[in-house]
């Protein structure tokens, strides 16, 4: 397989790719998700602006409040990252589902978040947490935004910053196979503020669960049961669009949504 | 609109110098220009894992990534299969022996980049469990063998 025919830049500086950023334009990072769909032909940009040789957007930084990540990062290094395992065990425990290690050591965690598929792990940890991208624009202003927003068509993600958890965290999923699209993901992790929960292919996006955390805030040490963890999250997706699609309905990801995190928790609580 | 671009590329110890399009992927690349047979091109869409080589010391999966991405940057291939397992014998190397040992490949499309990931795999992670090996062929495909030549072949390496 062989793309369709583009022009192709290398920028070393964020300011230098967002002077080349123009409709039709497409970043490359990992290029894990973009270079098949490319292969396939069912995304042809006329320009791919490749961010690989940007300088500085490859570390991982500790700040008082946030764990700061650039574009660059790549899942496995995150994975791999001292600061990450005690300040984020969430994502942690997520980036050991994300594809496979190979396909880890390419690609990003910014990629991995913006392209925000159902089928993705990280979405759902980002949301449990409230992490959000670091945007710059072509005229220079800068701004935050959660995960699951949409881009603005001149703007780039340059990081993503995660709020420092420092507690406990648990992940767990149902997919096909490990290392495969998730069906169905449950994130937790204790921080500052309590608990967060998040859950994954249960609507289009990645969602927050508060219900679902006062409840088993509530009901800590012990797991409440799912019938109980159901109804929480029945209230927390009240006003989402559920995610169905050929590989399960939106009943059975609603139903296995609890039960994810039910598991993620027994685990938590198991110390595991 | 697609210009070539010049680029040079370590193959094997090899300097390969070419003027190609951005839309050519490094898989492509390192057979037609690099000449490197071993990667075996599969799925091209980076699921099969039979184009796996190794990109400034990392395991890649060539179809996922542009040549010209690779411009000044050094690959192996499984021509490379000595370097990476860090034998200096003659002749075949510990993995490449086992796999013969223990009939891991049939048909051998698979095998090139089977192996490739196999050494570094092994390499940073040297006791693997039982698990961490399935776990690792998980994302290879071997459409011959059923896998359960290949997991000997590993585990006789491991030992």
């Amino acid at each position: 397989m062989t793309p369709a025919p583009f022009q192709y830049a290398r920028p070393k500086s964020v300011a230098e790719a967002l002077a080349l950023l123009r409709p039709g334009a497409q970043f490359l990072a990992g290029g894990q998700t973009l270079v098949p769909l490319l292969a396939k032909r069912a995304l042809r940009p006329a320009l791919v602006i490749d961010l690989n040789r940007i300088a500085g957007l490859s570390d991982i930084e500790l700040t008082s409040s946030h764990v700061k990540m650039g574009a660059l990062v790549r899942l496995e290094q995150a994975r791999r990252d001292p600061d990450v395992g005690t300040e984020l065990a969430v994502v942690r425990a997520a980036l050991r589902h994300v594809a496979n290690p190979v396909i880890r050591r390419r690609g990003t965690v910014v990629g991995n978040l913006i392209a925000n598929t159902p089928g993705a792990e990280l979405p759902a940890v980002a949301a449990a947490l409230g992490a959000e991208l670091l945007i710059s624009f072509q005229d220079g202003r800068t701004s935050r935004q959660k995960v699951g927003e949409r881009l603005q068509a001149d703007a780039m993600a340059t990081h993503v910053v995660w709020p420092r958890q420092g507690g406990a965290g648990g992940f767990s999923e149902i997919s096909r196979r490990d290392g495969h699209g998730v069906l169905v993901s449950a994130a937790l992790s204790w921080g500052p503020d309590g608990l967060s929960v998040g859950v994954g292919g249960v609507c289009t996006a990645g969602l927050a669960c508060p219900q679902v955390a006062l409840l088993l805030t509530a009901s800590s040490p012990g797991v409440p049961p799912v019938t109980a963890l159901a109804a929480a999250l029945a209230r927390d997706v009240a006003d989402q669009e559920l995610h169905d699609d050929l590989h399960a309905s939106a009943t059975y990801r609603l139903a296995m949504g609890a039960e994810m995190v039910r598991q993620a928790a027994s685990a938590m609580a198991e110390g595991g | 609109m697609d210009a070539r671009m010049d680029i040079i590329v370590q193959v094997d110890g090899r300097q390969i110098a070419a003027s190609v399009r951005p839309r050519m992927l490094l898989s492509d690349f390192l057979r037609c220009h690099g000449r490197a047979l071993g990667v075996h091109i599969g799925c091209g869409q980076g699921v099969c894992g039979a184009c796996t080589v190794v990109l400034d010391g990392v395991p890649v999966r060539a179809c996922t990534i542009l040549a010209v991405q690779a411009d000044e940057a050094t690959v192996q291939t499984v021509s490379s299969q000595a370097a990476l397992e860090g034998f200096a014998g003659e002749g075949l190397t510990p993995l490449q022996a086992a796999f013969r040992e223990h009939h891991a490949l049939q048909c051998g499309f698979c095998a090139p980049g089977l192996l490739v990931a196999t050494a570094v795999f092994l390499k940073e992670n040297q006791y693997p469990t039982h698990e961490e090996i399935l776990a690792h062929l998980n994302h290879h495909l071997c459409r011959c063998t059923g896998y359960a030549n290949i997991i000997a072949a590993i585990t006789s390496v491991v030992r």
